[in-house]
């Protein structure tokens, strides 16, 4: 064991205190924003609930058409029995917001989780080890990138006919992970020449473990950050394809198909297609907001470091 | 025998895009003969009682005058402009006739009336007709039209994607010219209503067979007619511009030669309330739609001031769907009946956006058609949930069930449509309605449009596809024959090798229904032209649909020209005999219309 000391990793320079203050120190801004998204990732929890236990919990059918039974009727304004009224079927239009925010948040986290651990790792593992290895993943990926996602989306649903969430998420995944890749790899090349990185190296520390113990560590908030910004971005593709009839099968309901569907009568009102709208907009705002807001404290404490 | 398959996959797809994405590529008409002097009647006729949506036809009373650009907002760029080749819906259609003349026209009352064609007659046995032609028509670049053009129109009609198709349907084996103006179209068999195949653009535009020959696919940027007006510009996705043909051989009833218009220009704006929108603003100054809530909201804008004529049409053709009997469980007429009950047609006509607009569907033509039948209407199967239910119930407890579930188990039926926002709005009315009786899982699938009809073709040598129940329309305003016969001809040649009618198939028997009944009936109905006995034979067809339901209904096909009011000529149009044509599926006639200001 050798007696120096080893330069101290950034990363463990956090005070026990920092989420209080970093909550402290936020802008109102980004409180809305983080309420927002936290109001959204309550309702998708809520919603799937709500189907696990049989739709049980307090909240109208997302699927009902109660004009077909003589109920309510379609494209009704708000009302005490439906509070942002009806869509084109008679169906509740804040429960199918509600019930939306599922499918955007699941394509969101799938592309995030994938781009972060699959994207996230082999960035790290070619940007620190370079050399052939760096050349080729590098090569591959920029056809991955090249190749359409759209067409891909179509040809799989061609082939297998089968368009659920799953597969609309795997295949957003699947593409997300090159630009992840790319990320990771920039900031492990900034990472890796670091004094603590230097000095693992030379005590003798394994590289695989330099890898996950002082590289990757340290470009996860970058990660985080643009995760951020790129779930905001995947939520208005999926609202796209959505709106082309090409993401979830119907009657699911999405925001984007929501919008679609609100189109036949946007003479007579627009409220059908505002609310989808509305949410559509808020969520992907308030994720750019908190990305840019990530992003400013990861580049304040890298220029601290 | 690599040729001939060739052909028959040209044919196919021809067909099925035209049944799929045109429902009818025929211009066809209205069959009210009402006339109408009065032009206040004919503009308020667009706002009529529920259901009764055609626009009465104006008759022209006033010369024209000459001179002006009309600018037609289309639904989408035309697919191509040869019309043996490029299988043609409205937007289309608009164009090719534009620049092609027809042999022959549909009147008003759905009878075939003249056009290039002066006249025409069979043999006794209807295999042979022999047409007059108009003398002294040139085409756009200087060509005589006569005899010998049909017949080399022909050698390319035969193999061409959209024609070869009608061509086989037709019987049409040979194309005689008897002498320059007299030619003999010869059928392998009988058929008493073979003009109205001429009535469609892929066998009865005419086309000048050097230009199509020397440019085969360079002549959809540049085609060659007879027609009103000639190709100036062709901006593919942006505009398409024609101008008068000065050597038209059409006149007025007061011999002005016609066009009146100096100019056309096509402008294809796919989006519904933008090509509204584009009227409304003085953009263009017609449009075209097949959909009921943009009729709706053209109708909303009439009635808020705005200053155009709505030319409605509801025609045969007839929205809804086919059982694939191929696929248990919907081999069992009970589950097909029974699914039937359970669809609520007016639900799905407001789904739609056609309450007050689209007729519900009981059969393959529409309460004004002189095909239609009461008796037939009757005996369609009306919407009833707990009569549905009972019928699925039965099925599902038989223990000889063909679908080899279990018995109390619930059947499951693929529901497909195409993308269009309202469509899909309307099998989820479907879905709906089926799965709440309990006893169905309904698996609801929505491909584009060349996968919706791709999966109802299936792929050679059978042709049969794997669809279940599957959105599609049926029917146009030409002869039923056209449409009937090559659909419910033999499905496999194992079937028709079992009924003795060896080679006869089609791959466009979407349903895989077959009945040698209904078969029969059709081949005597066109040997005949006589129209009573016609008329009985198809409404024979039409009981044993209501009875065996290979098919549902939603409802009739409304489409809609909406035009500024001070264009004439649209509504009103006459053949060179005087009768007056009309303006179905939203294709308008623009070689006599002009500005009356």
């Amino acid at each position: 064991m050798s007696g120096q000391q080893e330069p101290s990793n950034p990363r463990s320079t956090r005070t026990p205190g920092s989420l209080r203050t970093a909550l402290s120190e936020m802008p109102l801004g980004i409180k809305l924003a983080l309420t927002w998204m936290l109001f959204i990732i309550g309702a998708a929890i809520y919603t799937r609930l709500d189907r696990l236990l049989g739709q049980a919990l307090p909240l109208q059918d997302p699927f009902y058409q109660p004009f077909l039974f003589g109920e309510a009727k379609p494209v009704e304004g708000p009302s005490s029995a439906h509070i942002l009224g009806t869509d084109v079927l008679s169906r509740d239009n804040f429960s199918r917001l509600l019930h939306g925010s599922w499918v955007s948040l699941m394509v969101a986290a799938t592309v995030v989780l994938f781009g972060v651990t699959i994207g996230g790792v082999l960035g790290a593992a070619v940007g620190y080890v370079r050399g052939r290895w760096e050349a080729i993943v590098m090569a591959i990926l920029d056809v991955v990138i090249a190749f359409p996602a759209l067409v891909l989306l179509l040809a799989l649903v061609s082939i297998y006919k089968v368009r659920n969430l799953t597969m609309i998420a795997l295949v957003f995944g699947i593409l997300g992970i090159p630009t992840y890749v790319r990320i990771a790899r920039a900031s492990t090349l900034g990472v890796a020449s670091r004094e603590f990185v230097q000095a693992a190296e030379a005590i003798g520390t394994r590289r695989t473990a330099i890898l996950f113990r002082e590289i990757i560590p340290n470009i996860l908030p970058a990660l985080f950050a643009y995760a951020l910004i790129n779930a905001g971005f995947v939520i208005v593709i999926e609202g796209t394809l959505s709106y082309l009839g090409l993401s979830v099968q119907v009657p699911e309901p999405t925001w984007g198909n929501m919008i679609n569907e609100g189109r036949r009568d946007i003479r007579q009102t627009v409220l059908p297609i505002f609310w989808p709208g509305l949410f559509l907009t808020l969520t992907v705002v308030s994720l750019n907001q908190l990305g840019d807001w990530m992003q400013q404290r990861v580049a304040v404490r890298s220029s601290a470091l | 025998m690599k040729k001939s398959w060739l052909k028959l996959i040209a044919s196919l797809f021809a067909f099925a895009l035209i049944a799929a994405a045109c429902g009818g590529s025929d211009s066809g008409s209205d069959s009210d003969t009402a006339s109408s002097t009065d032009k206040e009647e004919v503009i308020e006729s667009g706002t009529e009682a529920e259901g009764d949506v055609d626009t009465e036809v104006e008759e022209v009373v006033e010369k024209g005058n000459y001179g002006g650009d009309f600018i037609v907002g289309l639904e989408a760029e035309a697919t191509g402009l040869r019309p043996w080749e490029d299988a043609c819906s409205s937007p289309c259609l608009t164009m090719v006739v534009a620049i092609h003349d027809l042999l022959v026209q549909i009147r008003t009352d759905g009878t075939i009336g003249p056009w290039l064609a002066t006249s025409w007659e069979a043999n006794d046995t209807f295999t042979e007709w022999t047409f007059q032609l108009e003398e002294g028509v040139t085409f756009h670049n200087g060509s005589a039209f006569t005899a010998q053009t049909l017949v080399d129109m022909f050698e390319l009609q035969k193999v061409g994607a959209s024609a070869a198709g009608i061509v086989t349907a037709a019987g049409l084996k040979e194309v005689v010219a008897v002498d320059d103006y007299t030619v003999m179209y010869v059928l392998g068999q009988a058929h008493s209503a073979f003009p109205s195949f001429l009535v469609q653009t892929p066998l009865g535009a005419v086309f000048d067979p050097d230009a199509a020959n020397a440019d085969f696919d360079g002549y959809s940027m540049n085609p060659i007619g007879t027609g009103p007006f000639m190709m100036d510009k062709r901006d593919l996705d942006n505009e398409t511009i024609v101008v008068r043909n000065p050597n038209y051989w059409m006149s007025d009833a007061d011999g002005n030669q016609l066009p009146y218009l100096d100019s056309v220009t096509f402008r294809p704006i796919p989006d519904e309330g933008t090509r509204l929108d584009s009227l409304l603003s003085g953009t263009t100054n017609a449009m075209q739609t097949l959909r009921q809530g943009t009729i709706r909201d053209a109708r909303s804008s009439k009635a808020d001031g705005a200053d155009i004529i709505l030319l409605e049409f509801q025609g045969n053709n007839v929205g809804g769907g086919m059982y694939n009997l191929n696929n248990p469980p919907l081999d069992d007429v009970r589950v097909r009946k029974g699914l039937t009950h359970m669809n609520n047609q007016e639900a799905v006509i407001e789904a739609l956006g056609g309450t007050g607009i689209s007729l519900p569907g009981s059969q393959w033509f529409s309460p004004d058609s002189p095909w239609y039948s009461e008796k037939v209407a009757a005996a369609w199967p009306q919407f009833d949930l707990a009569a549905g239910k009972a019928l699925i119930e039965e099925y599902v407890n038989d223990p000889e069930r063909s679908d080899g579930r279990a018995v109390g188990e619930n059947i499951e039926v693929e529901l497909s449509c195409p993308p269009d926002p309202t469509l899909i709005a309307a099998m989820q009315v479907v879905e709906q309605l089926w799965s709440s009786s309990g006893l169905i899982d309904v698996n609801m699938t929505n491909y584009d449009q060349q996968t919706h009809i791709g999966y109802a073709l299936g792929a050679a040598p059978d042709w049969q596809g794997s669809h279940g129940a599957h959105c599609w329309r049926w029917s146009s305003d030409n002869d039923p024959s056209t449409e009937l016969n090559r659909q419910m001809a033999p499905h496999t040649l194992d079937v028709a090798a079992a009924y003795g009618l060896d080679g006869i198939f089609t791959p466009t028997n979407f349903f895989n229904w077959f009945d040698i009944e209904v078969f029969g009936w059709l081949v005597a109905a066109i040997g005949t032209a006589n129209f009573e006995e016609r008329y009985a034979l198809y409404e024979m067809v039409m009981m044993r649909i209501a009875r065996d339901i290979p098919m549902w209904y939603s409802g009739h096909t409304a489409t809609m020209l909406a035009i500024e009011s001070d264009i004439e000529g649209i509504n009103g149009w006459v053949l060179p005999d005087g009768t007056f044509g009309g303006q179905g599926w939203a294709v308008p006639q623009l070689n006599q219309a002009f500005w009356s200001n």
